[in-house]
């Protein structure tokens, strides 16, 4: 309490007072995130490094005041995320509030860039914070980012399986109703086309289907 | 359909296929040549295969286009100056191939402040404001609160501009703020901004909705003042300038195109189903019919005579920058305006057989400061 007192009057007292840091000995991290499962789950890896983490769903309420209430060290949200605007205007637009810089920043490392691309990363540090000292964050939340994208991913792919599957046997008993021919037979007759042609054989399914 | 609206005629075909080009916008009308050149099959005729992705945000596009996740997008212009600078932490060198609009942004005031400046047909005067921002400091009131879309955005230097001319510093005598567009109409309605500058169909929304009213637009500020830009990654250029010439003649052909009142229905369907679908038709109409609160505008949303970038132009976003102190003073002028090149869009012009729009109304003079303390 006493110590978010102490931020908010060196806040009040303009940006200047915010170069010097007070050498805080947690992190204070934001997390900005509406999905609430991935948040939910960087906030769970960001508490284990022993940082302090207030998550918040985008898009809801005004950004700038969560920044200056929080206190906070660094920001983390989606590159996709639409909050991303409203933070970086508050280093151009605001001369009383803390001013977070996007982390791309000069100092950041090629890889790790990268890596924050990836998996849709996007991270501020507020002015004054050394890059070096916000490297843990932005690797916890780039490594859970991207085990959330690989579920989803893995969630999209056992969904379009099944969907594969459901087309191949309908296609398959069009066939066998159509042509008389017993399951293996019609299994073989699909088989034969999808190699002929190139295609995959839920695509040509997928075709039968289409063209009944 | 006048010829010159066409698709490009057939020499134009230079290569069967090109490597498909990565174009990123955000839903905004302006982003109508990008969409509507996709729509028309303006880009097939070219031989380019495009995707389009709807961005969530300026910092996004930015980041993509810098970093390689884009080949080219719609951009804000003087987010190629600050690029240039690396004013946000992110540096990177764009081609600026061709202007996306000229006009297109609304000044939109909740209805509080609309009642309080009493009964006026827009465009709202800047004394009139000022003095309103002016009667309310007096009396003890808490300041205003304005939104933009970026902080590196013809909104904010335009809305700033005028802001200045009435007399007011916009970093003391209210607070500016940035909102995303689709959010802006909410916030209004909400209370939580008392008025935004953005691109339409916002201002028209908003003011459907009944939380605001149009004040002005921003043509009211700088007639026909260049709004969005077609950028380029400098990368893309150098490896594959062909792609970058035939996408720019394909937005130059949407673009005469748009400009073309019978076709504006159409523009409007396509923006709709493409940007816009939780949206009435009659408010994505009003920026192409040039109306702002049943008024026709002086300087409607246009995008022809604005396809060829221009220097001299974006010197002033440049001027707007320093006069502000947005930019280090130790970045020169040809460093920040090096991204607008004209080889594009003469390159693409010139298979099109488009001429040179003519050159197009000076920017406004700025007045006398008030001096910043900064």
């Amino acid at each position: 309490m006493l110590r978010r007192r102490r931020r908010a009057r060196r806040i009040a007292s303009g940006p200047r007072c915010l170069q010097p840091r007070a050498r805080s000995i947690t992190l204070r991290v934001l997390l900005v995130d509406s999905d609430l499962e991935r948040a939910a789950a960087v906030q769970a890896g960001l508490a284990a490094t022993g940082c302090v983490v207030v998550a918040i769903a985008a898009g809801t309420e005004e950004l700038t005041r969560h920044v200056r209430d929080t206190g906070a060290d660094v920001i983390v949200c989606g590159l996709d995320d639409p909050s991303r605007d409203e933070l970086e205007g508050m280093r151009a637009l605001h001369r009383d509030e803390p001013r977070p810089v996007v982390l791309f920043a000069e100092r950041a490392e090629p890889d790790q860039i990268e890596a924050a691309l990836a998996a849709g990363v996007a991270a501020y540090v507020v002015e004054g914070m050394a890059p070096a000292r916000v490297r843990p964050v932005i690797e916890v939340a780039i490594r859970r980012f991207r085990a959330h994208q690989a579920l989803r991913v893995e969630l999209a792919e056992a969904r379009q399986g099944l969907e594969d599957r459901k087309l191949v046997d309908q296609a398959k008993a069009l066939l066998m109703q159509r042509h008389r021919l017993t399951e293996p037979e019609a299994y073989q007759r699909l088989r034969r086309m999808a190699m002929d042609r190139g295609l995959r054989l839920p695509v040509i399914a997928a075709q039968i289907m289409d063209n009944i | 359909m006048p010829l010159d609206t066409q698709a490009p005629a057939r020499p134009m075909l230079r290569r069967p296929v090109l490597r498909t080009l990565r174009l990123g916008f955000v839903p905004l009308t302006d982003a109508a040549p990008l969409l509507i050149a996709q729509e028309l099959g303006l880009f097939d005729a070219v031989g380019l295969r495009v995707t389009l992705s709807a961005e969530a945000s300026w910092a996004a596009v930015r980041d993509k286009l810098a970093f390689g996740a884009l080949d080219a997008a719609h951009l804000l212009g003087p987010m190629p100056i600050a690029l240039a600078a690396g004013l946000t932490g992110v540096k990177a060198q764009v081609a600026v191939a061709a202007g996306l609009g000229a006009n297109g942004n609304t000044i939109t005031l909740s209805n509080a402040l609309a009642q309080e400046l009493g009964r006026c047909k827009p465009p709202l005067a800047a004394a009139a404001f000022a003095a309103l921002v002016r009667r309310r400091a007096q009396q003890g009131r808490r300041p205003l609160t304005l939104a933009v879309v970026f902080p590196f955005s013809s909104h904010n230097y335009l809305l700033r501009h005028w802001l200045a001319m009435g007399g007011l510093d916009p970093d003391c005598d209210l607070r500016l703020t940035v909102v995303p567009p689709p959010m802006v109409a909410q916030r209004l309605l909400d209370g939580a901004i008392d008025g935004f500058c953005a691109g339409e169909p916002w201002g028209s929304h908003a003011a459907a909705l009944g939380a605001g009213r149009i004040a002005l637009s921003s043509g009211d500020i700088w007639p026909n003042h260049p709004e969005k830009v077609l950028c380029f990654s400098t990368e893309q250029v150098r490896q594959d300038p062909e792609s970058a010439i035939a996408c720019t003649a394909a937005v130059i052909g949407a673009a005469r195109w748009l400009d073309e009142p019978a076709n504006q229905a159409e523009a409007v369907n396509i923006l709709r189903r493409r940007a816009f679908p939780r949206l009435d038709r009659a408010e994505i109409a009003s920026a192409f019919a040039g109306m702002a609160e049943g008024l026709p505008l002086a300087a409607p949303l246009r995008f022809r005579n604005a396809t060829l970038p221009r220097r001299d132009q974006a010197a002033w976003w440049l001027g707007q920058m320093r006069r502000w102190g947005h930019l280090p003073a130790e970045v020169s002028d040809s460093t920040a305006l090096a991204p607008w090149r004209q080889d594009l869009w003469r390159a693409a012009a010139t298979r099109l057989r488009e001429t040179e729009p003519p050159a197009p109304s000076p920017p406004p003079p700025s007045p006398d400061l008030p001096e910043t303390t900064r």
